[in-house]
């Protein structure tokens, strides 16, 4: 783990054209209390986010998701680290136009309609006068919220503002969308919803980077995920990756199964096996999930393996 | 320019429709007290004292408004993330501050609007009381409002939204004693006193400047050169003021 993580904070190549954000070596720490004690946020956070891919920041509540989406786009000043969206240094304006963003537990002025409250946005992000009710009803057809967008926001519920949340992130096309735990405080329904409209989204090619602590939504979704633990980046991966990257498990007539990771290892356990003259009975391959891996990255083992062993 | 605009006319929609006007029924509720309880207490004398409780009440209330919706308007919104989306938009901090003191200060001049409306009726059904000349006093209570809003907007960016309100309640205070309070510092004997006093009178700004009631009760005239050099004051305050906010602001840490 030590050196994956070391690996983590080793900038990676970023390619301004390949990459819609680069983060290098971010950390951020709070000062907390009367005693303006010293509390660490996140720290030595790098990774990088290819354009059109979908990108996931998974951990506990507390690990510092948050900070580093806010740190991300200068709502927070990070005390080091350099942080670079569709090729410009986050501070820089015009590159916000084409960033969305949905904040964690998304609240808007309570006495505006939805819609108002949409056109309101289109303003700030610079959509053209008359584009902006074509663009504004587009966005309310997409989200389904055709029927309580003219009510006032105060009587929304929390799956409405959550909608309409992510209808202001849509505003103006960005091209590059943070959302910050977008499934919170959905119903079934409406995670189903959201996932397929996140996935067309990317079809669309655009860039998403979404933060969760729930590791089946980012399953689904994401192409690479980075697990944060108390404020380090301390596993990236690509999904593609756990496909290919098979654990075998093997049973015997008599005790317990003994497993192998990868290929290699398997063939080697195999050769062990003859040398010893002991029967096989089963090889299944016993494929790494996410929660494994998130597991992992906790310092548990995975259950499966546990067994195993 | 336009983010202002859109940001002032959000926080205008959001205040009004938080049903503030409300207050401008209490504003009529003082007037009508005040012609049907207190004129008859003071023969000779009730037009003006119709006009002193009439300006009084249109200051006191915008002050309230102030105080109750400006000091947790900036407090309010970050806790809620509503700061968080705007300020991912191409949306300047100081912009942002602008927009809502802009918004603010609309509401502020709706609602002085409605409340001169009621009182000018109310002056015309009294005999030989109504005179264009309050109108005068008019401007100078939201030349003085507006001040009081930048006041609470300074510290809105950097406390609480209670401590925003007792602070600047403090400086309405001091800000309508502040000759006084230098004026007391004149008669100490200890240097140190002196300039203790005397620096109270020039770090906060003197709102009597837009105290034009007694002139008006007491039908003095109130010059445009005083109008225009309170205007001058007042305008250099707030701009100043929120300079300040806008620097600290664009320090401030926005966790929602």
């Amino acid at each position: 783990m030590t050196s994956r993580s070391a690996a983590m904070h080793s900038a990676e190549p970023f390619s301004e054209t390949n990459d819609a954000l680069r983060v290098v070596d971010l950390s951020k720490s709070f000062r907390s209390g009367f005693l303006r004690r010293r509390l660490r946020g996140i720290n030595g956070v790098s990774f990088t986010v290819p354009r059109g891919s979908l990108f996931a920041l998974l951990g506990h509540n507390g690990a510092g998701k948050t900070t580093t989406i806010s740190c991300i786009l200068d709502l927070v000043h990070p005390d080091r680290g350099e942080v670079n969206i569709l090729g410009a240094p986050h501070g820089n304006r015009s590159v916000r136009a084409r960033v969305g963003f949905l904040p964690e537990r998304p609240y808007f002025f309570e006495h505006l309609s939805g819609r108002e409250l949409l056109h309101f946005y289109a303003k700030l992000v610079g959509v053209e006068p008359r584009r902006r009710n074509d663009q504004v009803q587009r966005l309310v057809d997409k989200l389904g919220i055709e029927s309580y967008v003219d009510r006032r926001l105060s009587k929304y519920s929390k799956g409405m503002l959550q909608r309409i949340g992510i209808a202001q992130a849509l505003l103006g096309d960005p091209e590059l969308l943070i959302l910050d735990e977008p499934m919170s405080g959905l119903d079934p329904m409406g995670r189903r919803e959201i996932r397929e409209l996140l996935l067309d989204l990317k079809a669309q090619g655009k860039t998403i980077i979404l933060s969760s602590h729930i590791v089946p939504d980012v399953e689904a979704l994401a192409d690479r995920v980075a697990i944060l633990r108390e404020g380090h980046l301390v596993m990236s991966r690509d999904l593609a990756d756990l496909q290919t990257d098979s654990r075998f498990e093997v049973s015997f007539g008599a005790g317990d199964p003994a497993t192998a990771d990868g290929a290699d290892e398997l063939a080697r356990l195999l050769a062990a096996c003859k040398q010893d003259g002991r029967r096989i009975q089963r090889i299944a391959t016993a494929k790494t999930s996410l929660e494994d891996l998130y597991l992992e990255a906790h310092g548990s083992r995975p259950a499966n393996q546990k067994e195993a062993e | 320019m336009g983010n202002i605009g859109a940001l002032a006319y959000s926080t205008f929609q959001e205040t009004v429709r938080d049903r503030i006007f409300y207050l401008v029924g209490v504003f009529g509720i003082i007037m009508l007290a005040s012609t049907a309880i207190l004129s008859p207490l003071t023969i000779g004398a009730q037009n003006k004292i119709m006009i002193d409780v009439g300006l009084a009440g249109m200051a006191v209330i915008g002050l309230l408004v102030i105080l109750f919706v400006g000091s947790g308007m900036v407090r309010k919104e970050l806790d809620k993330g509503t700061i968080l989306t705007i300020l991912s938009k191409p949306v300047g901090r100081r912009e942002y501050l602008a927009g809502k003191f802009l918004g603010l200060s609309l509401t502020l001049a709706m609602m002085l609007l409605a409340m001169a409306a009621l009182f000018l009726l109310m002056l015309l059904l009294a005999p030989g009381a109504f005179s264009y000349v309050y109108l005068k006093a008019f401007y100078m209570t939201l030349l003085e409002l507006i001040l009081i809003n930048a006041v609470v907007v300074f510290f809105s960016t950097a406390v609480s939204p209670i401590l925003t309100a007792v602070f600047s309640l403090c400086a309405f205070v001091v800000g309508h004693m502040s000759e006084s309070i230098r004026d007391f510092g004149m008669m100490r004997d200890n240097v140190f006193e002196q300039k203790f006093f005397e620096s109270i009178y020039y770090l906060t700004p003197n709102l009597e400047v837009f105290n034009v009631r007694g002139a008006m009760v007491h039908g003095e005239p109130v010059t445009w050169t005083h109008l225009g050099l309170a205007t001058l004051y007042g305008v250099g305050w707030s701009v100043l003021l929120l300079l300040l906010a806008g620097a600290v602001f664009q320090r401030k840490e926005l966790r929602g």
